[in-house]
This record gives structure tokens, C-alpha cells and sequence, in this order.
């Protein structure tokens, strides 16, 4: 890497990883906005229990959207300086959501 | 917001944080590319999750009048089952192939590949078989 580059401030990565990564973060947001609309447009068949799967996905789409910005000023500080912390956490909360919305379904299906 | 403050030097590592130390223990940190690709491949399978998931509920939505209840309901806590299954899975991918990388050993063949291929090939019989006999 050109050490012209000030830490930090520009990656200076020509594969663009961090760009690539906040993206599929962003694609994940709408999937998970396009997966509570759905949800919205059974509750008339499936009732108020959907309000919860809902809720999930929903709430897990804010979660990403509020930390974006985060995320990426990591990604590419993190880049730069040839070292990224692995993103446990948000690993383990994106799988959480999956597993949670899985349970809810299953009980509003078990339950209708 | 500036950045400017320089990275750490190498004398003291910085601190990794509880849960990071516990799953990811020991190795070497790898290519910070390496960590941010695995991450985006996760991703993909999250949203793999997703869609089996939205179509669970909506198999048991919008199949009534096509399907028996049990062949529906079936179907979709098959959908769900597998939607859930992915995203623990796909976590744990992300773990094993983060420590392979750590510990410069070769990566894991992914067991979520034929969980998905099996179970799919399973559910898309179940309904070939229904509508061909019903």
C-alpha cells in the first residue's frame, strides 16, 4: 500500500473490501425490510402473532441501518492499518435474528 | 469525526474484547481481507435464511385452497426449520473458517451447502410427489 496514504482517513484498498462489506450489510437491511413487509401482509391471515416476526425484522433492520456508518469508518480504518477486528458480535446478533424469526414462525404456524 | 490518530504499535496488542477472545482464541490476526470476505459470505447465507423464511410463512399463506393443511403446514415448518438451521449455521461457518484463518489451517468444507442442497431437493419431491397425486 502507498504510504502516502494517512491511516484512517482513505483505505486506499483498490478491491474496495470495506465498500463490499457495508453494501452486503445494506443488502441484508433490505432483505430484512422486504421480509417484515411480507410478514405485514399476512396478518390478516396469520393474526396478530405476525406483529412479532414483524417486530424482529424489523428492528433488525433499524439495528443495521443506525450502525452503518460505524461499521464502515471501522472497515476502513481497520483496512488501512492491515488489521479488523472480526464483527462478533453483529455475527452472532444477525444470527440470532434468523433463529428468532424461525421460532415465531413456527409458533404462528403450529398456532393458525 | 477524524481518524487521524495513528494505529497502536505492535509492543501491546490491543485488547480484543471478552466474547472475541473466547470464540477466536489464539493465531495470528489474518489478512484483514480475508476476515471482512468471510464476513460478506455469512451475509449471503443470512439472506438465503431470510428468503426460506419469509417463504415458510408465506407457503401457509397463500397455499390454502392448493394444499392440504398437513402438506402445508408440513411444508412450511420444513421452510422455517431450514431457514432457522442456515442462520446457526452460517454463524458457525463464519466461526470456524475466522479460526482456520487465525491458526493458517485449511478451511472448513461447509456443511450448510448440503444441509440446503438435501433439504431442498427433500421439500421439492414432497410437492412434485403431492401434485402429481392429488
Amino acid at each position: 500500500m502507498a504510504p502516502s496514504v494517512p491511516a484512517g482517513d482513505t483505505h486506499g484498498d483498490p478491491g474496495l473490501q470495506p465498500e463490499r462489506t457495508s453494501l452486503a450489510w445494506g443488502r441484508t437491511m433490505l432483505a430484512l425490510v422486504t421480509a417484515s413487509a411480507l410478514f405485514l401482509r399476512w396478518l390478516p391471515h396469520h393474526g396478530l402473532p405476525i406483529l412479532l416476526l414483524f417486530a424482529v425484522s424489523a428492528g433488525a433492520a433499524l439495528a443495521i441501518y443506525l450502525t452503518q456508518r460505524r461499521r464502515y469508518g471501522a472497515k476502513s480504518h481497520g483496512v488501512s492499518r492491515e488489521h479488523v477486528d472480526a464483527d462478533i458480535t453483529a455475527v452472532i446478533w444477525t444470527a440470532f435474528t434468523g433463529i428468532a424469526l424461525g421460532v415465531l414462525g413456527i409458533g404462528v404456524v403450529l398456532a393458525g | 469525526m477524524t481518524n487521524s490518530q495513528q494505529a497502536p504499535g505492535d509492543a501491546a496488542p490491543p485488547s480484543r474484547g471478552k466474547i472475541a477472545e473466547r470464540l477466536l482464541p489464539g493465531g495470528e490476526e489474518p489478512d484483514p481481507r480475508f476476515t471482512l470476505a468471510n464476513e460478506r459470505t455469512f451475509l449471503a447465507w443470512i439472506r438465503t435464511s431470510l428468503a426460506l423464511l419469509a417463504g415458510g410463512i408465506a407457503i401457509e399463506a397463500f397455499t390454502s385452497d392448493l394444499f392440504l393443511e398437513p402438506v402445508r403446514k408440513g411444508l412450511a415448518i420444513v421452510l422455517l426449520l431450514l431457514g432457522m438451521l442456515l442462520s446457526a449455521g452460517a454463524a458457525l461457518r463464519w466461526l470456524r473458517v475466522e479460526r482456520s484463518m487465525r491458526n493458517k489451517a485449511p478451511l472448513p468444507l461447509p456443511l450448510i451447502v448440503p444441509l440446503l442442497a438435501g433439504a431442498g431437493a427433500v421439500a421439492a419431491a414432497v410437492v412434485l410427489v403431492f401434485v402429481l397425486w392429488r
